[in-house]
């Protein structure tokens, strides 16, 4: 669930009761989302799909070129001026009044060759397209029903034909069999249906992996319902980027073997118009307007295809798409700061956090915006507050409503289309956002580190663990490569995992490894605030123990602030000298942590604690977010108590909307 | 190690595949053309050699399976018959003389436009909405929508008929004899622009385009965050980090790929009439020189097959979770 969503609509209750589930649904299971958000984890629905690509650029553009084809290919008969086949005596003409496009040199019209050709290669390709797609799908979507044995012989099958190379098993292949138009096809159909299959194959693979494949099988229906109705819908857009590839290799292959003289000579289509403009030897005497036409028009429909197939990849993955220049994640021009009596709390909460020293980290009215073309989506509003030295800030809310987005535009590594349009950011009273790129990155990882949520995304795959920490010293120090291991090894040992580990890849590490791996990299260089992004969400309880302890050494040892974003209500307050909850973009309570577990005075606050239960004492029933808790139109907060901030609220029971 | 083996296995499978359907052609297919061929040519051979042809191409009394085998054997010891449009040069020896020119043409620019193609989409993806975001691949993908031969029509037409800047046809200057000399070299070089220009410009696009798609997603993982967070410079993030993965799958689709590389090449070949197999490919189909189609075909089949082989290799030096698993 992304922030765009989140905060619009369906926040709070799982809002899609009695359909199908869908990933993230509930709040105290999902991770929180990190920016941007990216696109949903369920394929498009086909209308959706349509209706998109009607608005996409490049698809009108590529349909308008291809219906002027299709007609072309249609009217031929009007269009032409006369019989293609005619030969004349006047060969080898330059275009004219009389012959548009010039005359071949046996004294064709080359217009009327073209018009006419249009049908033959449009044809053939089109018919190409739909028998290979056709076949593709059929063994694709097999192999992944099927399974087992079925798939190994299927998968073998299709990689064996995409391994031999197209053009001379082609020409093997046309040589053999009597020439012909039909030849043509049945070679073509036979070498292009692999490439389908095996896109299709993977794709129906993780489809069929899906619940609601699951929930068919479940209920007893047959292998081509689940195949034809459940399956294949959901692939309509790989289906179609993938006729469209085969139509392309169909025409261009069409005219090259038709090139090389292995179709039918006697029909007119692109193809055999070049190879007699070719054998006629057009270009030595400088009669391009032969071959010019045909080429031009092959070029022109694949061309048209390959820019819908290229709306389609868009359409449905929108990062493709070609994004206007912007500098991300930085104030956008005419952002003022946002007027609000916000800024009053953050004293309040800041001169209250009971050690008294200068705050590390100064957020005021901070406002990020996900714009998108349609709409823009608020995804931190005002959000203010303040760290002081070796203090831990909590920041608790359910996925979505902006803890991340926060915690990335404190370190300015908001994307696209995340914009920081309000507010400030200071750390030790420097302005992080005003900071001019060379500054930026060396206040980076130096001044603030960030342990992120998932420790298996966090780490490159391809590199050692060793090698990554070693690039945080030889950026920011300059110490030698081995001077840098060393210290790694260092590090490495802080967190209690032996030094030969640094040879390690990722992948042979556990989850936990992983994450202390990461943890020891985000103190590499003693910075002055660690940012921490629900770092044991992905763990299981034993190991987030372990974690979570190492963390409290390596703080008394080190003596860094702590920003801690979870949605674990229990974890917070026990780790939490300061806390805030956060509810859609904006704070709705912040008192010290104890205050908080003693008197929580939001309703959101309560239902967040009551989403949890305790694990110890005596059972009680849980009130979680489940009842439908949503909140719209949250005011600045308001100080109810020494250092307690809370945003006005009507009492509990008026404010909750039934699910 | 044993991801290696699996591979090589299956490209044996493959091999096998295509060495039957080489058995399998002149045996089922309609209408005959071995008859045609012999009836064409036959007074010039040697008694043994239509005896070998013979059973090369099925016109053979013996059972099907004995024949199988006979043909595997010949495959595998080199035995692929007499050229026929080249009489009576063995097959073999005519591929031999030709595979240089091919390789030379396309190993020039495959490595070409892989290289520049994936530095390209590398940058594109970078910098998302910059110039080559946003202008170069509507170009590319229109240039690499034409007919490869076509286009070498075009180069041929307007560089070598009306500049005159290049040669028109073949790989070296007639008159010339291959040596080591620099005379020669750059005779040779300067054979090779227009072909493989034509070549790189046609397939340039396609590994822009998937490089830069691969990228987009790449960028969008979280250890590119976390590199930025990092502090670490761009460029190293951005190759160290991002192009070094995203040119997994690039890697993968480079081997699937060499088959259309290779089609594409012959074209090539053909029109600039430059001596390599493809050209002799033609020149077989036309002169119904069915041992020597075959055996090109096979030629080119083990070919893609064992650069896709080492295509493999490396991709397990580069992937450190293949080498272990």
């Amino acid at each position: 669930m992304s922030v765009t969503e989140s905060t619009s609509a369906s926040l709070g209750a799982p809002s899609g009761v009695g359909s199908r589930p869908t990933p993230n649904a509930r709040p105290d299971l999902a991770s929180d989302a990190s920016p941007p958000p990216g696109p949903a984890g369920r394929p498009a629905p086909r209308r959706g799909l349509l209706r998109s690509l009607f608005r996409n650029r490049k698809a009108t553009v590529g349909v308008g070129i291809l219906l002027l084809f299709g007609a072309l290919a249609l009217l031929a008969p009007l269009l032409a001026p006369g019989d293609p086949m005619v030969i004349t005596d006047a060969g080898s003409q330059a275009p004219s009044a009389e012959h548009l496009l010039g005359t071949t040199a046996k004294g064709q019209d080359v217009l009327a060759l073209t018009l006419w050709g249009a049908r033959s290669s449009l044809a053939v390709g089109l018919l190409v397209g739909l028998a290979a797609t056709l076949v593709g799908v059929t063994v694709g979507l097999a192999a992944a029903y099927f399974g087992k044995v079925t798939d190994d012989f299927l998968s073998l099958v299709t990689n064996v034909f995409l391994l031999l190379p197209g053009l001379p098993l082609l020409v093997v292949l046309a040589a053999f069999l009597p020439p012909g138009t039909g030849t043509v096809i049945v070679v073509l159909i036979v070498t292009g249906w692999a490439g389908a299959a095996r896109v299709l194959r993977s794709l129906a693979l993780s489809i069929r992996a899906k619940d609601f494949v699951a929930a068919a099988t479940v209920t007893g229906e047959g292998p081509g319902w689940i195949m034809f109705r459940e399956i294949l819908p959901n692939m309509a857009s790989i289906v179609m980027s993938t006729f469209l590839g085969v139509v392309i290799f169909g025409i261009g292959s069409q005219a090259g073997l038709e090139f090389l003289g292995l179709g039918d000579i006697s029909v007119v289509s692109w193809g055999t118009n070049l190879y007699w403009a070719s054998n006629d030897g057009a270009l030595m005497v400088g009669a391009w307007w032969a071959f010019l036409p045909s080429g031009l028009c092959i070029a022109l429909v694949a061309f048209a295809l390959a820019l819908l197939n290229y709306a389609v990849d868009e359409v449905t993955n929108p990062r493709l798409r070609v994004p206007r220049r912007r500098r991300a994640g930085v104030r956008a021009p005419g952002g003022g700061t946002a007027v609000s009596g916000a800024a009053e709390a953050v004293t309040g909460p800041a001169g209250a956090n009971g050690h008294g020293a200068a705050p590390v980290l100064e957020v005021r009215d901070l406002t990020v915006e996900y714009r998108s073309e349609n709409r823009t989506v608020v995804g931190a509003d005002r959000v203010s507050f303040t760290i002081g030295e070796g203090e831990v800030f909590g920041l608790a809310g359910e996925s979505g409503c902006g803890k991340s987005t926060v915690a990335h535009a404190i370190m300015r590594l908001l994307r696209e289309p995340a914009v920081i349009t309000g507010g400030s950011v200071r750390f030790c009273g420097r302005d992080v956002l005003a900071m001019p790129d060379d500054e930026l990155r060396s206040h980076r990882w130096r001044d603030v580190a960030m342990v992120f949520q998932s420790a298996m995304n966090s780490l490159n795959p391809v590199m050692t663990i060793g090698d990554q920490i070693v690039d945080v010293f030889t950026t920011h120090e300059r110490v030698s490569r081995t001077e840098a291991r060393r210290r790694a090894g260092d590090l490495l040992e802080l967190v209690k995992i032996e030094r030969s580990r640094l040879r390690a890849y990722p992948h042979q590490l556990s989850g936990g490894m992983r994450q202390r791996v990461v943890i020891a990299m985000a103190v590499a260089l003693r910075p002055r605030l660690l940012i921490m992004d629900e770092p044991t969400t992905a763990l299981d309880v034993v190991v987030q123990q372990e974690i979570m302890s190492q963390i409290a050494d390596l703080r008394r040892e080190l003596g860094f602030a702590v920003l801690f974003i979870t949605h674990d209500m229990s974890l917070m307050i026990e780790l939490s000298d300061r806390m805030a909850v956060m509810y859609g973009g904006r704070f709705v309570e912040s008192a010290p942590a104890a205050t908080i577990l003693a008197e929580p005075r939001h309703p959101y606050t309560r239902a967040l604690m009551n989403a949890f239960p305790p694990l110890t004492g005596p059972r009680t029933e849980l009130r979680g977010l489940a009842e439908g808790v949503r909140f719209t139109g949250i005011g600045d907060l308001v100080e109810v108590a020494g250092g307690h901030w809370v945003a006005p609220h009507d009492e509990p029971h008026d404010q909750e909307v039934p699910a | 190690m044993h991801f290696v083996l699996r591979r090589l296995g299956f490209y044996l499978l493959a091999f096998w595949v295509s060495i039957t359907l080489n058995f399998l052609l002149p045996r089922f297919m309609p209408g005959d053309p071995v008859s045609r061929m012999f009836a064409r040519s036959q007074s010039r051979m040697t008694p043994e050699q239509i005896l070998q042809l013979r059973q090369l191409f099925g016109v053979d009394d013996r059972p099907l399976w004995q024949q199988y085998l006979d043909y595997l054997g010949n495959v595998f010891t080199g035995e692929m018959g007499v050229s026929i449009s080249r009489f009576p040069t063995p097959v073999v020896e005519v591929i031999a003389g030709q595979i240089g020119w091919t390789l030379l043409l396309g190993g020039t620019a495959l490595l070409i436009a892989v290289v520049v193609g994936n530095l390209l989409g590398i940058l594109a993806a970078w910098r998302r909405g910059g110039f080559l975001d946003s202008m170069l691949p509507p170009v590319l993908v229109f240039v690499g929508s034409f007919p490869y031969f076509w286009l070498a029509m075009g180069a041929l037409y307007l560089f070598g008929v009306s500049f005159g800047w290049f040669p028109l046809r073949h790989a070296f200057s007639a008159g010339s004899s291959p040596a080591w000399t620099g005379e020669f070299v750059s005779d040779v070089a300067l054979h090779l622009v227009l072909p493989a220009v034509t070549i790189v410009v046609v397939s340039i696009g396609g590994w822009m385009l998937a490089m830069r798609n691969t990228m987009i997603a790449t960028n969008a993982e979280d250890y590119i965050v976390m590199a930025e967070a990092k502090g670490l410079r761009p460029g190293r993030i951005m190759f160290r980090y991002a192009a070094r993965n995203a040119m997994l799958p690039a890697v993968t689709s480079f081997g699937m790929s060499l088959g259309f590389v290779v089609g594409g090449a012959l074209l090539t070949e053909v029109v600039f009439a430059y001596p390599g197999v493809g050209y002799q490919l033609l020149a077989a189909v036309q002169g119904l020189d069915y041992p020597l189609m075959q055996g090109i075909f096979l030629t080119i089949t083990a070919a893609v097959l064992i650069v896709n082989f080492l295509v493999d290799i490396v991709y397990v030096r580069l992937d450190p979770r293949v080498r272990v698993s």
